[in-house]
């Protein structure tokens, strides 16, 4: 017959050093753990089963080891192999003025003979285009050129690199690829001249067939009050005209909301002169 | 369905009054429906729906007006807003253009035929294209204009829509009369100054000239429209199938595009609003529209990329709210009422 010794939770004070009992990652053990736990699937009007025995507990991963005071004493420990943050660095803003362009590198460490992971030569390159010296059309074009790369919510290029094996090598690659994309989208070749409508990022009025078809319009209009002299300078530059012209602006880049919807019938109906009776 | 009733059972109290109101009352004429008359029927005279719609009612209407021995018409805001409109737009200047979208079983197209009636009554010339999905897929024959090479001619559909048009418009037939000789064949031939009326017969005896008769039609109208001597309503419903693609191939299997149907090549050009002396009022519809999703609506997800191309549509009214007048709803207000009627 065994002796059952009371296990160690009862005896365990309530301001113990927990980081003692768990110092590393370990199974569940339910006599170390004081917690009332319960887990498993209840039989028929019963309650989940107790932790004593459960191989539900053993099974699953546990963070018993990483509490905040444990973790606190790892960052402690790691102290004295760091230097001290910048004290002129106290805000993000500051940052990232003065350090625009951001790497993110990855280390690996796992218990195994080798000391190597492939994953660990992948380099990310984040930085945002408002750092960059670009004007209009260099802008559009380096977002034409670097595609999914761009998001235009944060205004932020990632460049992700790993086709070379070493990660410093990965690092001058990316590097040397935001050299190159910098460079040619300043530059203007002879085939842009044939951009197309379709190629557009947003819609743009003046040339349109919808300015065309307005000023039409409204010539016919004035000609049939018998108004002459009314050149397409002063019609553009009209209120109306503007108006129309931003709710037209609105619904093609914005796409149709109640909002649009409205503002550009409200502006048709003044450009056309309908009036509603009361 | 049912769920359309439990949210809605306090709007059917309200309309169970007014409906009971409304067969108590005699409705005023139709010229003077306002505001306050939002919400409520009206009924058209069994005489008149034959005159004035003999091809604009949609199906399931047409099958209530049978059941019911008579057609009562909703009073929608949108129509309201555009008889207002109307009433006061100037007809010296270009043809203003009115696109009624709306989700799918708001009324579009009854706001449309209350329009074309409103008209109808105050004595202008009515275009009614009922559905202009039908001109753009299942067309049995398709047959090289002999107008023009590459165009495609449809007699089939160009002398159904004739027959109707001129059972409702027998009156201006007679009067207008045509500015050009027309050449239909080696021997038959249309000249100056004879009835548009007969312009008509020709393309209903001939069905190989449907196609260009209706051309004529068109042009006449557009052309006489200007002297101010009548005024045009031109209602087309589902427009955005004149800018879409169509389902026809030719012979040779290479699809058509709808430039190159006559019948709307020519509908095309009364679109433009380079005419005066009348108003162009059109719906846009998913139900029958080709290759579009069931949940486009607007009128740039229907009218898609030639929206931008087009002539701007001088201004759009949206039919909201399907609570107010959903096909389903209408049809179960219309049972409720009835029953009550027919108990008192």
């Amino acid at each position: 017959m065994k002796l059952h010794t009371p296990p160690r939770t009862e005896r365990m004070a309530v301001d113990q050093d927990w980081s003692s009992v768990y110092p590393t990652a370990a199974a569940f053990k339910p006599a170390s753990v004081p917690l009332p736990i319960r887990m498993g699937y209840p039989v028929k009007r019963g309650v989940p089963p107790p932790k004593e025995g459960n191989l539900e507990l053993i099974k699953i991963p546990n963070f018993l080891h990483l509490t905040p005071p444990a973790i606190k004493k790892h960052c402690a420990a790691l102290k004295d192999f760091c230097t001290e943050w910048p004290s002129a660095l106290d805000s993000d803003e500051k940052c990232e003025q003065h350090f625009p362009i951001e790497i993110e590198t990855v280390d690996y460490v796992s218990a195994g003979t080798s000391i190597r992971n492939p994953k660990a030569r992948v380099v990310t390159l984040r930085v945002k285009l408002s750092h960059l010296n670009l004007d209009d059309h260099a802008k559009k074009k380096l977002i034409k050129l670097v595609g999914e790369r761009y998001c235009k919510d944060t205004d932020m290029l990632t460049i992700t690199t790993d086709r070379c094996p070493l990660r410093r090598q990965n690092y001058d690659y990316s590097i040397h690829l935001l050299t190159v994309l910098y460079h040619e989208s300043w530059k203007t070749e002879m085939w842009e001249s044939e951009k197309t409508e379709e190629d557009m990022e947003e819609y743009i009025w003046e040339n349109s067939c919808s300015q065309k078809n307005a000023l039409d319009t409204l010539l016919r209009i004035k000609a049939s009050e018998n108004v002459s002299n009314v050149t397409k300078e002063e019609l553009l530059a009209s209120e109306v005209v503007k108006n129309y012209r931003n709710s037209v602006i609105a619904l093609k880049n914005e796409g149709e909301t109640e909002n649009n919807m409205s503002q550009y019938k409200e502006s048709v109906k003044k450009l056309l002169n309908i009036q509603a009776l009361p | 369905m049912q769920v359309h009733w439990r949210n809605n059972t306090d709007h059917f109290e309200k309309r169970h009054q007014t409906f009971l109101s409304v067969t108590v009352c005699v409705l005023p004429s139709q010229a003077k429906h306002s505001e306050h008359h939002e919400g409520r029927h009206y009924s058209i005279p069994l005489e008149e729906v034959k005159a004035v719609f003999p091809h604009g009612l949609p199906s399931r209407f047409q099958q209530q007006i049978k059941t019911f021995n008579e057609a009562c018409l909703m009073v929608r805001k949108p129509a309201l807003e555009l008889f207002t409109y109307l009433k006061s737009s100037n007809f010296a200047h270009p043809a203003v253009r009115y696109v009624i979208y709306g989700e799918k079983g708001t009324g579009k197209t009854m706001t449309l035929c209350h329009v074309v009636h409103y008209c109808a009554r105050q004595g202008w010339l009515v275009l009614h294209i009922p559905d202009a999905h039908l001109w753009v897929k299942n067309c049995k024959e398709l047959m090289k204009s002999s107008y023009k090479e590459e165009r495609l001619d449809q007699p089939l559909q160009a002398s159904v829509w004739l027959k109707n048009f001129k059972a409702s418009n027998e009156r201006f037939l007679k009067e207008i009369k045509t500015q050009k000789t027309y050449v239909w064949g080696k021997q038959e031939s249309t000249e100056e100054g004879r009835p548009l009326g007969e312009v008509v017969e020709q393309g209903l005896a001939r069905t190989r000239n449907a196609s260009d008769a209706v051309g004529v039609v068109l042009k006449e109208l557009k052309q006489q429209c200007q002297r101010g001597s009548f005024r045009l309503l031109v209602a087309v419903d589902g427009v955005n199938a004149l800018w879409g693609r169509t389902t026809l191939k030719r012979e040779d299997k290479s699809p058509v595009s709808p430039g190159e149907l006559t019948l709307v090549y020519n509908l095309r050009k009364l679109m433009m609003n380079n005419w005066n002396g009348g108003a162009i009022v059109t719906t846009l519809s998913q139900t029958g529209s080709l290759f579009k999703p069931r949940s486009a609506y607007l009128p740039q997800e229907l009218l898609g990329k030639v929206s931008h191309g087009l002539p701007p549509p001088s201004f759009t009214m949206g039919n909201r709210n399907p609570g107010w007048g959903t096909a389903s709803g209408h049809g179960g207000r219309v049972c409720f009422s009835l029953s009550s009627h027919n108990i008192l």
